[in-house]
Parts: C-alpha cells; sequence; structure tokens
C-alpha cells in the first residue's frame, strides 16, 4: 500500500531526474546529418565542388550556392531510386527564403523525373536573408520514398532586423504586390470575422437562454414544445439563407475580382543529366577494409590511366567529408575557403604510392583514409549495416590541372579490436 | 425515447399545457435551482470549449493535414473533397449528443467555432512565433458556413436522417464556395523562373520546409480535371455525397460516445473490482 508521502516522494524524484536531463541537455544546432545511416550518405548522392558566395548576408541580401552531385551507380537496394526528386536548402525554418533554384540549369521549383545513376547533376540556389542569426545551411537532395540526402553545411550569418524584410511581387496581371510576407492575410482575417461573427450571433441566441438541466427536464417531461419556437425556426432559416447568400455571394464577388486564376501548379519536369566526362581512369577495388581503433580506411585498388597524361591521386570524397592528397598537384587550392572545415580531414590522404599514373599504365595502388572524422561523423556502423560496402568519388588531376573523377565502391571488410 | 423526432406532447405524459410556458416554469426548478443551473452551465460550455477546440483540431491535423494545414495543398480536387469530409465529423457527433439530451440546434455551429478558436490560437503560435513561418502560408479552411447551414437544416427536419442527407451534402458543398472568398487571391498566376506558378504555389515554394518536399503534395491528380474548371464543384458534389454517411455515422457515434452503460453488478464484476462477492 503506497502512503501520500511515498506518492510524493516518487513524483519529486521523478521531476528531478526531469529537470536533470534537461540540463544536460545540449542545445541542437544542426539537422541531424549524422543520424542517417553511412550507406545512404556514402552510396547515394556525392555532392562535390560546393560553394557559398557569402558567409554573413543581411536582411533581403541575396547568396548563392552552387554545387555539383554525382548519382552513385552502387545504388543501395534499400533506397528508392531517384524517379522523383527534389532540390530544396535545408535550413532551420525560413531563417532564409529561397529566390531561385536551378538543376543544370533549369528551374527547379517543382520535382525533377528520372534522374540517372552514374550521372552528374550541377545545381544552383539563390537564397536571401531573412531572419537574423547564424543558421545551419545545406544543400538538400530529396528523394521519393528514400527522404532527404543532404550536402555539406556551411553556417550563413544573416544581420539585420526581421522586421525590413520584403519580397515583392509582380502578378501576371502586372499587379506589383508589396511584399508576398504579407500578402492576402488582411482579407482572409476580414473574413474569418464575418464567419465568426455569424457563429457568434447563432450560438448567443442559444446560450443566452436556459441551456441544459432546465432543457433536458423539459424535454424528459415531454413538453418540446417549450424547447423550440416558430420564433427559433425564422430566426434559423434567415440565418441559413443568409449564409448561402454570403456564400455565393462571395464566391461570385471573388470570381469577379480575380478573373485570371490558375490551379496550384503540380507535376514533375524532366532534365538531362551533364554530359558524362570520359573516364580516363578506371579504378577497380581490390581490397578495402576499415580499422576500427585507428580509425583508418584502407583500400587497395587496381588502376589504369587510359588518358595521354599522367595523373596522381588527388582526393577521396565521401559523405561530403574530403581526405586530400597533400603532396598531389594542387593540393593547396582543393579545398576552398568557403568548404565546411570540420568536413575536411585533417590527416589527409596517404598513398602507397606517390608516382603518377602513367598513360597506358596499370599499377595497384593502395591509399589510406584515416581521420577522426569517421567516427565523429559517424559513417562506421559495420555491426549494423546490412550489406557492409562503401562508396566514394576519387579525384585525380594530371599536371595541366584537368581534374578526373570517377566513382569507387565495393565491400569493406572491418577491423575490430582484438578481444 | 425516440430522440430523433420531435414529440408532441399528448396525454398524460405531457402533463398539462399553457400557451406561456417556459423552459424554466416546465423545469420545476426553483429560482436558486435555476441561478446554479446557469453557473453549471458556464463550467460546461468552458469545459466544452476546451475540451472540443483540442479534439477537433488534432482530429483536423489528423486526418485532413496539410491540405488544411497549407496553402499550397488546397487545390480544386482534393480540398474540397476531403476537408468537409473529415470535417463533419465532430459537429456531426456534437449535433446528435446536443439535439438528443437538450434540443439544441447548435451542436455543429460549436464543432465548427472550436475549431476556428483552435487554429486561431495554433496557426499564428507555432508557425509565425515560434518558426518564423508566415501566416498566409498556413491559413485554414473554415467550415462555419456549412456547420450554421447543418443546424438549420436540423432545426427544420427534426430528424437525424433528413439532416444528414440533406444538411451533410449542404455542408460539404457549401465548403468550397464559403472558403474561396478568403483564397482567390492565393490563385493569381505569377511568372517564376520563367515558369508559371499560383502565388500559393510561390509562397509554399519561397519559405523552405525542409521536410516537405514539393512531390509530396497530393494535389491535382487523377483525370478529374477532364472537367476542366468544374473540377472542384465535382469535388464539392461528391464532398457532399459522402458527408451524407459520414454525418449520419458520426450522429450516432457521438450519441453512443455520450451514452453511460453499466455492468450487472454479479459475483464476476464484483471480484473484477477487487470486491469481495459474500461481503
Amino acid at each position: 500500500m503506497y502512503s501520500i508521502q511515498k506518492i510524493i516522494k516518487l513524483f519529486a524524484l521523478c521531476l528531478g531526474v526531469l529537470l536533470l536531463s534537461g540540463a544536460a541537455t545540449e542545445l541542437a544546432w544542426a539537422h541531424g546529418e549524422r543520424s542517417q545511416e553511412p550507406y545512404l550518405r556514402t552510396r547515394t548522392v556525392q555532392y562535390y565542388d560546393v560553394h557559398y558566395d557569402k558567409q554573413t548576408v543581411k536582411v533581403n541580401e541575396e547568396f548563392t550556392l552552387v554545387g555539383r552531385f554525382r548519382l552513385m551507380e552502387d545504388w543501395p537496394d534499400a533506397v528508392s531510386l531517384p524517379e522523383t526528386v527534389f532540390l530544396s536548402a535545408y535550413s532551420p525554418g525560413p531563417m532564409i527564403t529561397r529566390v531561385e533554384s536551378y538543376l543544370n540549369g533549369m528551374p527547379a521549383r517543382q520535382s525533377f523525373s528520372k534522374l540517372e545513376l552514374g550521372r552528374d547533376y550541377e545545381f544552383k540556389l539563390v537564397m536571401k536573408g531573412r531572419v537574423p542569426g547564424r543558421h545551419h545551411i545545406h544543400p538538400l537532395l530529396s528523394i521519393k520514398g528514400s527522404g532527404p540526402l543532404v550536402g555539406p553545411g556551411q553556417w550563413i550569418e544573416v544581420t539585420g532586423n526581421k522586421a525590413d524584410y520584403v519580397l515583392p511581387v509582380t502578378t501576371m496581371n502586372g499587379v506589383q504586390i508589396d511584399n508576398l510576407e504579407f500578402y492576402g492575410i488582411s482579407r482572409a482575417l476580414k473574413w474569418y470575422g464575418v464567419w465568426i461573427a455569424l457563429a457568434a450571433f447563432w450560438l448567443l441566441f442559444w446560450l443566452v437562454r436556459p441551456l441544459l438541466l432546465p432543457r433536458w427536464i423539459a424535454l424528459n417531461k415531454g413538453r418540446e414544445d417549450v424547447l423550440i419556437s416558430t420564433t427559433d425556426i425564422t430566426v434559423g432559416v434567415i440565418l441559413g439563407v443568409v449564409v448561402v447568400a454570403i456564400s455565393f455571394g462571395g464566391y461570385i464577388y471573388a470570381k469577379q475580382e480575380y478573373p485570371y486564376v490558375v490551379p496550384l501548379q503540380a507535376g514533375t519536369n524532366k532534365v538531362e543529366p551533364l554530359p558524362k566526362t570520359k573516364g580516363d581512369v578506371e579504378v577497380k577495388v581490390l581490397k578495402a577494409n576499415y580499422d576500427v581503433p585507428g580509425r583508418a580506411m584502407h583500400v587497395t585498388a587496381r588502376m589504369t590511366n587510359h588518358g595521354n597524361e599522367p595523373v596522381t591521386i588527388l582526393e577521396f570524397a565521401t559523405a561530403n567529408l574530403r581526405f586530400v592528397n597533400q603532396q598531389g598537384p594542387g593540393a593547396d587550392k582543393a579545398v576552398s575557403a568557403d568548404y565546411p572545415r570540420d568536413l575536411v580531414a585533417r590527416g589527409g590522404l596517404g598513398l602507397s604510392d606517390q608516382k603518377p599514373l602513367m598513360p597506358g599504365e596499370t599499377r595497384d595502388i593502395k591509399f589510406e583514409a584515416s581521420d577522426a572524422l569517421w567516427e565523429v561523423e559517424r559513417l562506421v556502423s559495420f555491426l549494423t549495416d546490412v550489406d557492409s560496402k562503401f562508396g566514394g568519388l576519387l579525384f585525380f588531376m594530371d599536371k595541366s590541372g584537368k581534374r578526373v573523377l570517377t566513382e569507387i565502391g565495393g565491400p569493406i571488410l572491418p577491423t575490430f579490436t582484438a578481444l | 425515447m425516440n430522440t430523433e423526432t420531435l414529440h408532441h406532447p399528448s396525454g398524460a405524459a405531457a402533463g398539462s399545457t399553457h400557451a406561456h410556458d417556459t423552459v424554466e416554469s416546465v423545469s420545476g426548478l426553483s429560482p436558486k435551482a435555476l441561478h446554479f443551473s446557469r453557473i453549471f452551465e458556464l463550467f460546461v460550455v468552458a469545459a466544452i470549449i476546451m475540451l472540443f477546440a483540442g479534439a477537433i483540431h488534432l482530429h483536423v491535423l489528423l486526418l485532413a493535414g496539410d491540405w488544411d494545414m497549407f496553402l499550397d495543398w488546397k487545390d480544386r480536387q482534393y480540398w474540397p473533397l476531403l476537408s468537409p469530409v473529415v470535417m463533419i465529423m465532430f459537429p456531426a457527433a456534437l449535433q446528435g449528443i446536443f439535439w438528443t439530451y437538450f434540443r439544441l440546434p447548435i451542436g455543429a455551429t460549436v464543432g465548427a467555432t472550436c475549431l476556428m478558436l483552435a487554429v486561431s490560437i495554433s496557426r499564428p503560435a507555432s508557425f509565425m512565433w515560434w518558426t518564423d513561418y508566415p501566416l498566409n502560408l498556413v491559413l485554414p479552411a473554415q467550415m462555419i458556413a456549412g456547420a450554421i447551414v447543418l443546424d438549420v437544416f436540423l432545426l427544420v427536419f427534426r430528424n437525424a436522417l433528413f439532416t444528414a442527407v440533406f444538411g451533410g451534402f449542404a455542408f460539404a458543398f457549401l465548403f468550397y464556395p464559403s472558403n474561396y472568398a478568403i483564397f482567390a487571391p492565393f490563385y493569381v498566376p505569377v511568372s517564376h523562373q520563367g515558369m508559371m506558378a499560383s502565388m500559393a504555389d510561390l509562397i509554399g515554394y519561397v519559405y523552405p520546409r525542409s521536410a516537405t518536399p514539393e512531390y509530396i503534395r497530393i494535389i491535382e491528380r487523377g483525370t478529374l480535371r477532364t472537367f476542366g474548371d468544374s473540377a472542384s464543384w465535382v469535388s464539392a458534389l461528391f464532398g457532399g455525397f459522402i458527408c451524407i454517411f459520414m454525418h449520419y455515422a458520426w450522429w450516432y457515434l457521438g450519441i453512443a460516445m455520450s451514452s453511460m452503460k453499466f455492468l450487472p453488478n454479479n459475483k464476476k464484476v464484483m471480484a473484477m473490482m477487487g470486491t469481495k462477492a459474500d461481503a
């Protein structure tokens, strides 16, 4: 038998635990991209060449996010194919607004259908600062049936006053709207007011009279004649006629007021991928393993240079992480200043052999991508993954600065700590 | 007790009738009892507003969802069809309860007003003040027009079946025209990136909802657009047809949910309740 004191103590204990857990909670600033399974991030959409033209903007100031992505050939079975996709920006609500968006130069306001695996696409997002603050913004490709797949996120500082935000629009009828933010609101509120007033009249008409107990008793006494009078019916019918008249009158008036209206625009668009680049370097993964305690991926691959110039491995990129070969040509310029630094591996990319791959040459090269980022970004879940495979892009560079990228991937074997 | 049609008092059951009888006099309650009855009614009204504002809001959120939530979901086909079908449920149940026990033809209007009250709080609070979305993106539809007409049909017919057939149909059929005056400006065309869009499309595009990609909208699908500009009216008619059955079902659901049932006080029940049967 619980006493009141025990119950109060138990309640106080629960409250204390709740308060402590609340105090121990950190604020979440990003979008939970690390919570996505590694196979989603390493084997579906590989973003590259992502650039933010500004990292500080004023309210109303536009900034642009451009980049490319490769849809991986070795697409996981568990993920829906990119039959219907939508390009967007991942932001913490409308802190920024979308002004324009393009996929391979085509307007991306609506969704696209049937994107092709193994092909590259170029995107451009033009956005505008709206709410002051420091916001984490990502490019985002939503795939129907799979959900959002995000690109590298960058912090954008919006300064100024939110009240200054405006978005003027001109309709196709030539009507100038000063600010889309407040468009149509006052009209809607007036109409809500009309309907609420009519409802209030009808409710008060009944509520001012005895409402519950007296009516219930009278009803049980069989005296329904005193509950609803002829006046009640007359008022009700008049109100009904008024409501119908206002409904259709308002409809007709609105039709005359806005003679040119269009339905919501639906449907998808088709977009061609970027022209296929000549596969100058062929890469076949021979062996791949991930050293769990060492936080390092080791890949041995047979590489053949089909091009006319010697090439050197410059970078391995996967899930927005970048492992750059510091000794490769152009390594100092490989990562632009606007790329999020938290996604660039400090250790870079280690190669077993730094000698350039000569035209026509085939050689087995081992590379090592070693960094704590594998763990920080939660990209290692070999104990829960259903098909332990990896994927990524390998970038090569020749002497003239021409870059070649090749998709690589295959099974990967974890090396656990000896028990 | 037949609760569907108005009883005309007759014989001993009706007692003696007088032309000047009022509800108060017929009830037989003393002035003091009437006073406390009124206070009790105020509490009941407050409870009904809070309970049903929350319940109807949750119900519409779950079943009408984005069609009622977002401007760029309010299309010609699904919005005039699904919204009234979902919205008539609680008003019909309330109508059944208020009419059956009190002969009050206000149940539907109470439901519609409760929903309007709830969205008047939740839309600005959740979207404007908390997450910085503009209010025009989340303007709700209203069902007050249909609800008043539904109550008037009940008042005139005094019969659940006829109210369902005529009132239920009118409820859905009035939904589109009574809301069109609110939303017409949002169907004005604009040119955006060389493509035509309605203002609603543009507002939906400009303010990013990261987890709501464009393709998730269930709008303007199927071949109903064969009817061209009349698609909305076809949807409204079909919505009216569905609402007839929906009203009738929820009327009785409301009555069932407001009825008290007692278990027989036998040994088994007593044992279940922890009472010794032989005590």
